[in-house]
């Protein structure tokens, strides 16, 4: 398996719904489930799969990405041969979320050239899920398809595709002349000399588009059977671990179905949300349906419902804030909260 | 040098498989977790761990020092277990003879100074004003001591200083003690020093290769210049299921000194990388430090739980520990217990202690529990 697969991941992808969320960060770099990034499901999924080979192609923003990835080492990806590949846009503008753009890819063929990887599987960036892609590759040889879409079994593409290395380098050669610029364009095509196979994969899976499906798809993994098939201990998700303490709860602590990370400490009432590495919450607060990013700091006697904190959020005693599970109230990472601003 | 071979007996069957300084502690932590991260946040970049009874936990472990960051391309982390030389094989039979054994790989970093510890404290300590003060009093070995309840005096090292904080006199377990500092049996020694007395301590038919009983005395004897260095803080030696039943606990005490929060001294451990734990709508939780990758379904009061455990609906957990991947079935109760790594207690167990001795709850006494029921 290692000689066979190559692991490509679009981390480009920016949409404007999530904007509050990514003025310092790309898409793929979105903290999700208290303690990770969303590019750590697909990432793990390669990993666990045994791609050894991952090349990350991400555009603007991809700072906290690199923090995050590093060498690669919490994926075991920090190798001599093969390993964790980055690869940033020379090009600023070219047109975003067409995943697989084959002017970027055009831009790092060596990585292609040099890769002996038969297969690549190409992926976006932003898709909650846990899947093995072994399964795929043996019915992709066997069927005898030129390029596999991974469907969801509602129908929908998740944007990922597997193809002959060989192929893909010879799509990327030939852009101009074909007039393809990106494996979206390859497979929608009325008309190609390639078999185009679709392969329908019905484990779940969120593709995180728009604050309202981040918020719902976080709350949705305190329902134990959406947790469980994402968080599978043969097939774990890797992230960046953080040498936090485990989590403190005292004496006038409330906590009611909650995922919590290390490293908090609770004083507070916690009802169904999810808390992240790190965070605070004082003597009296009350935290409902909410998304607390790391080391948040909610002072005494606050009240928070349907709100995503987004990272390094101070909120003053007394603060009340609310937003509807339609449209929750997004606060701005690094940003004060003062009782007296939203009263 | 840390030594981390002890066997630990008086912790019984949680050190059946395992060393003692690879006993699980504070709900994430193993207790050789300690001194490691003190090394590495007092900058000390090169760690032999000597190794000697069940070393394969503590081995693997601590693989090649990269969760305390001293995976280093000079230097780093080395395991040191003893070896069989052409005529023989020697085993650690002391802590100046486990020393002395790798005194070539001392030799390799022809180092200044060398700083002996011990794997089987919980504390957290700055070495690096340790050796400030070493150098600074010119000493040729300096002691770390701490105060001792007057009646527990007699099972450690009691050191009598002048008020220059020389030491004097040395004596290993007195049973009249004169004073109450004791050591903690982390040593500063000038290189030389060491070098010198470690020889001929091996030349010593008599001596029992102990620091404290044979090495410290004899330097006393030739009145080497031997500091104390008083130490303040959390410091506790968790040799009895008792003692590491009470360490944990003193976690939960918000004035605790052992502070698990402060960023500018982290205490770093092999992460275990599971998901956030989850609490759910019937779980209680109260003053309690919980690790992640655990799933709480009951009440949980007074207790450390590691990662990866897991508590049913309607038990209640009361005073007690909980080690990694336990799983304590429904309708259970358990106070002042420490459930070792991957137990699992039947639904409707009852454990609790009538005589306040902590429990600690083995497969067996699991297996009697239901055929007594």
């Amino acid at each position: 398996m290692k000689r066979k697969l190559l692991g490509v991941i679009d981390a480009t992808t920016y949409h404007e719904d999530l904007e509050d969320l990514l003025t310092h960060r790309s898409l793929a770099a979105l903290p999700f489930a208290g303690r990770y990034r969303i590019i750590d499901f697909v990432l793990s999924n390669m990993v666990n799969s045994g791609i050894r080979s991952v090349a990350i192609f991400p555009k603007m923003q991809y700072r906290s990405l690199m923090d995050h990835l590093g060498s690669g080492k919490n994926w075991d990806l920090n190798r001599k041969r093969d390993g964790l590949f980055f690869f940033p846009s020379p090009i600023v503008d070219n047109d975003g979320n067409k995943i697989g753009s084959f002017e970027h890819f055009a831009a790092n063929m060596d990585y292609f050239y040099r890769s002996t990887q038969e297969y690549s599987i190409i992926a976006n960036c932003y898709t909650i899920f846990n899947m093995d892609f072994r399964p795929i590759l043996n019915w992709h040889s066997q069927a005898k398809c030129d390029i596999t879409e991974i469907h969801h079994q509602d129908g929908r593409s998740m944007e990922m595709y597997l193809i002959k290395t060989s192929l893909l380098i010879k799509l990327i050669e030939t852009r101009h002349e074909t007039g393809y610029t990106c494996m979206k364009d390859v497979v929608t095509a009325i008309q190609n000399d390639y078999s185009i196979c679709h392969y329908d994969y019905n484990g779940y899976t969120v593709m995180i588009d728009s604050i309202e499906n981040y918020f719902s798809t976080s709350m949705k993994l305190l329902e134990s059977n959406i947790w469980k098939q994402l968080f599978i201990k043969e097939q774990p998700i890797f992230t960046k671990v953080k040498d936090e303490p485990p989590t403190k709860y005292s004496k006038s602590s409330s906590v009611k179905n909650a995922m919590v990370a290390n490293g908090c400490k609770i004083f507070g009432t916690v009802e169904n949300s999810i808390v992240s590495r790190g965070v605070k919450i004082g003597k009296g607060a009350v935290i409902k349906n909410c998304i607390i990013m790391q080391k948040c700091q909610i002072e005494e006697n606050c009240y928070l419902d349907s709100v995503i904190l987004d990272k390094d959020v101070k909120v003053d005693a007394g603060t009340q804030l609310t937003g509807t599970t339609r449209s929750p109230y997004v606060i701005r990472k690094g940003t004060k909260q003062g009782a007296l601003m939203n009263s | 040098m840390l030594l981390a071979g002890g066997k630990g007996s008086r912790l019984n069957s949680l050190t059946k498989d395992l060393a003692k300084p690879a006993v699980p502690f504070g709900g994430k932590y193993r207790i050789i977790d300690f001194t490691l991260s003190n090394c590495a946040n007092s900058g000390i970049d090169t760690v032999g761990v000597l190794t000697q009874y069940q070393p394969l936990v503590l081995n693997t472990y601590i693989g090649i020092g990269s969760a305390w960051d001293l995976d280093r391309k000079d230097g780093g982390v080395t395991v040191l277990p003893p070896y069989s030389e052409s005529s023989e094989v020697k085993w650690y039979t002391g802590t100046a003879s486990a020393i002395y054994q790798n005194m070539n790989y001392l030799k390799q970093y022809q180092p200044d100074y060398v700083l002996i510890l011990s794997g089987d404290h919980i504390y957290k300590m700055n070495y690096e004003s340790m050796l400030e003060y070493h150098i600074e009093k010119r000493a040729d070995v300096t002691i770390s001591l701490i105060e001792v309840p007057w009646v527990e005096a007699s099972r450690f090292g009691i050191m009598n200083t002048n008020e220059d904080l020389r030491i004097v006199e040395f004596e290993e377990k007195p049973s009249n003690p004169k004073n109450n500092l004791a050591s903690m049996g982390i040593y500063i020694f000038s290189w030389n020093i060491l070098k010198e007395y470690l020889e001929m301590d091996d030349r010593n038919p008599e001596s029992s290769h102990d620091f404290g009983k044979d090495v410290i005395p004899m330097l006393l004897e030739e009145n080497k210049k031997l500091f104390a260095y008083p130490f303040k803080g959390y410091w506790k030696d968790v040799g009895t299921v008792q003692s590491l039943w009470e360490a944990n606990m003193d976690l939960l005490n918000e004035e605790c000194e052992l502070d698990l929060f402060d960023h500018d001294w982290r205490i770093y451990s092999v992460n275990p990388n599971q998901p956030p734990q989850y609490i759910s709508t019937d779980a209680i939780v109260k003053e309690s430090l919980i690790n992640e990758g655990s799933t709480i379904e009951g009440d949980i009061e007074k207790s450390v739980l590691f990662q990866g455990v897991t508590v049913g609906k309607g038990s209640m957990i009361k005073e007690s520990v909980i080690m990694p991947d336990a799983t304590i079935g429904k309708n259970c109760l358990i106070e002042k217990a420490i459930v070792p790594c991957e137990v699992k207690v039947p639904d409707g167990t009852v454990i609790r202690s009538f005589d306040d001795e902590i429990i600690l709850v083995t497969e067996e006494m699991l297996s009697e529990f239901y055929t007594a029921y």
